[in-house]
């Protein structure tokens, strides 16, 4: 058996353009032609009023924004990430797209100063060539 | 128009539970109809009687494990064929709160007359291998949202709002154990609990191995084989029965109306969703929480407990750490929450103790543990935003 590997997210047609944004190291998110909604994860009809897939843009974001909460992984259920152990993931709630939440990985240690509020970035950490996943870490201040 | 309330002459007449195994030595299907066969029986009743049957029959695993019928998992079709009934109806409950999903089926089935005896089973495997471990090597659908960042299983999932809830309203670890430590006293004197005659010391908590913080070992229930079954039917039929009549008396469910990485929400989605189910239950059965004697609240994760204490208003939003506290949930002399040793003290079962106390409180079968007043029972499952409750009433509408 070869060494383990981590997963690469596999892109569908609702959110590949997520993924090539993100490959350039752009956090682009969903936006609702029609009304204005954001939605994270991706969806197929907008739940607030029912357009299809067509009419969705993604649409640049900052990346900046709160940490609501946090979980430090003590086990790993993926093999290839038993190396890792232990290590931070984060939900951030984002400025400029209300009702989002990015769930992702922190670059930050389980000894850092994580707390509810705090202000968090959007970094990106490329997996392969052309797949790069989003990143949150704690910003100073 | 006002709402119609729903029917409320059905009743559960005969249970069994089988053997609670960490792995059983045999198939589950095989349990599953002994298990079915042995409720019939306490019903009173004879196999050709069923003529409906219905389950949730979800693997609650996360670690790819195939869902095989008769092995993993035990639908309602495959107890039918195997109990070698044609029945009239079989149908399963889709999402989750699985078993109050399926007792409502059962409702609507016998109040329709779809079928006049309905047996609810519910079987869970402990399938072989490290239940949530995954190999993995592409992150599909739901899963590009967290496997690429080593996010997986719900001990990670039920983390996340969990720890919300405790930097949010300043709650710490160890309060939790108060509840664990609880429903561990009440479990170890259950003869068919999984941890029976292993109660644990809050030191056991606070020593527990971390699994994802702020969740440990001792959080989150332990994957066993085991199967339960039930027999309901309308309750002029029950009335000739051999076991006092156990009414359904209302329901209610959560629904989500975020979209979100699958079974990641957040805790005000939980508390929101988990208040629509309340208002529900309530209104559905004309009951209120002071008419609740016997409240089981679902404890698969420990934080659930949490939550469906507060979205049932037993206290405030945020308050339920502190009102836990000081023998509050102490089944003697207390509200008691934990009297059926819940899944943290009998095992994965997906609300099957919580069933079966309310069953065993309101027919007056819970011998030494039955309660002095047992005429209202409450039994949740899952997580109160997406799960279910169902009202058990000892008198019929």
């Amino acid at each position: 058996m070869g060494p383990l590997v981590k997963p690469l997210p596999s892109p569908d047609a609702r959110t590949a353009p997520f993924w090539a944004a993100a490959a350039r190291h752009v956090l682009a998110l969903q936006r609702c032609d029609a009304c204005g909604r954001f939605a994270h994860p991706p969806v197929i009809v907008c739940p607030s009023c029912h357009s299809g897939l067509a009419s969705f843009s993604f649409v640049p974001v900052s990346g900046f924004g709160v940490l609501r909460t946090w979980t430090i992984m003590r086990d790993a259920f993926l093999p290839a990430f038993r190396a890792d152990v232990p290590w931070v993931i984060g939900e951030a709630e984002l400025d400029g797209a209300p009702g989002v939440r990015l769930l992702a990985r922190m670059a930050d240690p389980p000894d850092a100063p994580l707390r509810y509020g705090a202000p968090v970035e959007t970094q990106f950490e490329d997996l392969a060539p052309g797949v790069a996943i989003p990143v949150l870490a704690l910003r100073e201040g | 128009m006002p709402r119609r309330r729903p029917n409320r002459d059905v009743a559960i007449v005969g249970y069994a539970l089988s053997p609670i195994e960490r792995r059983a030595s045999r198939p589950l299907g095989v349990i599953a109809v002994e298990t079915a066969l042995a409720a019939i029986r306490d019903a009173g009743l004879a196999v050709g009687d069923i003529d409906g049957f219905t389950t949730g029959a979800v693997l609650p695993a996360a670690g790819g494990q195939a869902a095989i019928d008769g092995a993993s998992i035990v639908t309602a079709q495959w107890m039918a064929e195997h109990l070698g009934i044609r029945s009239r109806w079989a149908s399963g409950f889709q999402g989750y709160g699985q078993l109050p999903g399926s007792v409502v089926l059962a409702v609507n089935a016998i109040a329709s007359g779809s079928a006049d005896y309905v047996l609810v089973h519910r079987a869970l495997a402990n399938p072989p291998g490290r239940y949530h471990e995954n190999p993995m090597t592409e992150a599909t659908g739901h899963a590009q949202w967290t496997a690429p960042h080593g996010l997986w299983g719900p001990p990670a999932q039920i983390a996340l709002p969990y720890n919300e809830y405790l930097q949010r309203y300043g709650a710490t670890r160890e309060e939790m154990a108060a509840v664990v430590v609880e429903l561990r006293r009440n479990a170890a004197a259950i003869p068919w609990a999984y941890w029976t005659g292993k109660p644990i010391t809050v030191d056991d908590y606070l020593s527990a191995r971390m699994i994802a913080d702020p969740i440990c070992i001792l959080d989150c229930d332990i994957p066993v084989d085991g199967v339960a079954a039930f027999v309901l039917t309308s309750g002029e039929r029950a009335r000739d029965l051999p076991h006092r009549p156990v009414y359904v008396g209302g329901f209610g469910f959560g629904s989500p109306t975020a979209t979100r990485t699958a079974t990641v929400w957040t805790l005000d989605e939980i508390m929101e969703g988990g208040r629509f189910a309340a208002e529900q239950l309530w209104a559905s059965s004309g009951l209120t929480r002071e008419d609740v004697d016997v409240p089981q609240l679902y404890d698969g994760f420990s934080p659930l407990v949490y939550f469906w204490l507060e979205v049932l208003g037993y206290c405030g939003i945020g308050e339920a750490h502190d009102f836990v506290q000081g023998g509050t949930i102490r089944t003697e002399g207390g509200i008691p929450i934990a009297s059926g040793g819940g899944a943290l003290g009998n095992g994965r079962l997906h609300g099957v103790p919580q069933m079966l106390e309310c069953y065993l409180q309101l027919s007056r079968r819970a011998g030494a543990r039955q309660l002095d007043r047992a005429d209202v029972a409450l039994a949740c499952h899952s997580s109160p935003h997406y799960g279910g409750a169902v009202l058990y009433t000892s008198e019929p509408n």
